[in-house]
């Protein structure tokens, strides 16, 4: 299952435009800015000028919000979302009732008291951003995130994303049962997107401290359900599908 | 009156998924087959060998060891169900479909009921299932290993007692596959008309099973070095439905 792109012209446009550049001018913005977030219960609040706030909806962070605010755009910012631009880019400091910034420890305590299986969750998060995905919340799919190639006016998402954690009970416990796997394989095909496992391994590291999270390994992989009626030939077997995703992505790279 | 028209319009509802039981049995009978084969079954061996073979059903089922015809459980029960296939045990007293059923119950002759069920799907729908590292033919198994000799030699050159070591070394292989409760169990082949046991080349992929629960990922990546490169799929079985499944690696490319 390749992309579906938006229209005639919206893979052409994204290439234009790719999303590493879109983010690199969010961060340098927001440092401009010295941009401060709050912390609210299980999310961040921050304010963003005009053209800061068209960045934040061009590289798709956050949601705003809707307020009497005139002069600003209030945007609201999930966990993950949250500790990336603040750990990973560097160029968001977020503060709780006390009105001083946290660092990196203290935030990352935070989270991890805030959300079980926080480094599991942010470490598959920042993970797929640094790959340049656009990463949102996967809920409304029943899985943990879903997975742009781009801005989702350009293309419809690709994958819903399982975070799974090799070893522990963290994460979301999901897969561990058959009724679970066709369940949610049944769902993705009817909301035409490929689900994505990532298994997040520790490798023997605790999550103490952030540094931690650059010992974690990630193994990505897809899961389908292969249809002994639909692939009696050597064209229509997934591995042929896989080759034309593959040129279709080196089509869309060129 | 009314009793049998509630019960009818149960069985009505039970059947909504496309799975018509009422109209599909009248359809398969037409598919049985006139007997062309005939077997003897061993216990010993858990294996049947073939006396009397007509068409070409041979070209893709059963193994030859010593220029001889053996089928395993799995493909005796196949062509028993299809008609194809008429069983005798040692004493040539005939063996009934009943009989295989409950031989194949106990799961000891190397293929379980529900492994059964995926055989039959992947059987009706014309690829070539084997059991998994059990060369088709000792011919295969030489080129397999890239060490056919220049005598090329013919099955029936091999002097291979079946009867004995081999077919228990066999069933060894069975119980050494296990890993947890994930084994390896079937070659599969995409249907081929040109299928040659003595030179069957790789599956297009191995069929694993899991009894249970979905295999976790260190279970997959034990049982994707055993492939050796070939593509797995895992199955899982129940309530009579077979599903196949692919839990491939992959790497999502860095964009731009």
């Amino acid at each position: 299952m390749g992309p579906r792109w938006k229209g005639k012209g919206a893979e052409a446009k994204a290439l234009a435009d790719p999303m590493s550049k879109i983010v690199l001018k969010l961060q340098s913005s927001l440092i401009q800015s010295d941009a401060r977030g709050i912390l609210c219960g299980s999310s961040v609040l921050l304010a963003a000028e005009e053209e800061q706030a068209l960045l934040f909806g061009r590289a798709y962070f956050g949601h705003p919000i809707v307020n009497a605010d005139k002069d600003r755009q209030w945007f609201q910012l999930g966990m993950e979302e949250a500790f990336f631009l603040c750990y990973s880019l560097k160029c968001l400091k977020i503060a709780g009732e006390d009105k001083r910034p946290k660092d990196d420890q203290e935030l990352w305590q935070c989270m991890k008291s805030k959300k079980a299986g926080f480094p599991v969750f942010y470490k598959a998060y920042s993970h797929l951003r640094t790959k340049n995905w656009v990463v949102r919340p996967g809920l409304q799919y029943g899985a943990d995130f879903v997975a742009y190639r781009h801005h989702p006016s350009l293309v419809h998402s690709e994958y819903a994303v399982l975070v799974s954690s090799e070893g522990d009970a963290e994460a979301n416990g999901r897969l561990k049962v058959w009724s679970d796997v066709h369940c949610t394989l049944r769902l993705c095909l009817g909301v035409v997107k490929t689900l994505l496992v990532l298994t997040i391994s520790k490798n023997g590291d605790d999550d103490a401290s952030p540094s931690c999270l650059a010992n974690y390994t990630v193994d990505e992989r897809t899961v389908t359900r292969w249809s002994p009626e639909q692939s009696r030939e050597e064209d229509t077997t997934d591995n042929a599908e896989s080759h034309t995703t593959d040129n279709a992505e080196s089509q869309a790279t060129e | 009156m009314e009793v049998v028209d509630r019960e009818k319009k149960k069985k009505i509802n039970d059947i909504d998924e496309g799975e018509d039981h009422y109209a599909s049995v009248s359809a398969s009978k037409s598919q049985f087959r006139k007997v062309i084969l005939k077997a003897r079954w061993s216990d010993e061996m858990g294996m049947a060998e073939v006396v009397d073979k007509k068409g070409a059903i041979w070209r893709t089922t059963g193994i030859v060891r010593s220029g001889k015809l053996y089928f395993f459980i799995e493909e005796v029960l196949f062509w028993i169900e299809i008609g194809a296939l008429l069983l005798m045990d040692d004493g040539d007293i005939s063996l009934s479909l009943e009989d295989m059923y409950v031989k194949i119950s106990d799961g000891k002759h190397g293929c379980s009921w529900e492994e059964f069920q995926a055989y039959r799907q992947l059987k009706s729908l014309g690829y070539i299932v084997g059991q998994h590292g059990i060369p088709w033919s000792m011919k295969s198994a030489k080129s397999n290993h890239e060490s056919v000799s220049s005598q090329g030699g013919l099955d029936s050159d091999e002097e291979v007692d079946l009867d004995s070591e081999e077919s228990r070394s066999v069933i060894g292989l069975f119980n050494d596959m296990q890993i947890n409760e994930t084994r390896l169990v079937f070659d599969v082949y995409l249907p081929n008309s040109k299928f040659r046991k003595s030179s069957p080349g790789d599956p297009s992929f191995v069929l694993c099973f899991t009894r249970g629960h979905p295999p976790p990922k260190a279970d997959l990546e034990a049982l994707e070095r055993r492939c050796d490169n070939i593509p797995m799929k895992v199955c899982h079985v129940e309530e009579g439905v077979v599903s196949f499944f692919s839990f491939d690696k992959v790497e999502l490319p860095i964009l731009p």
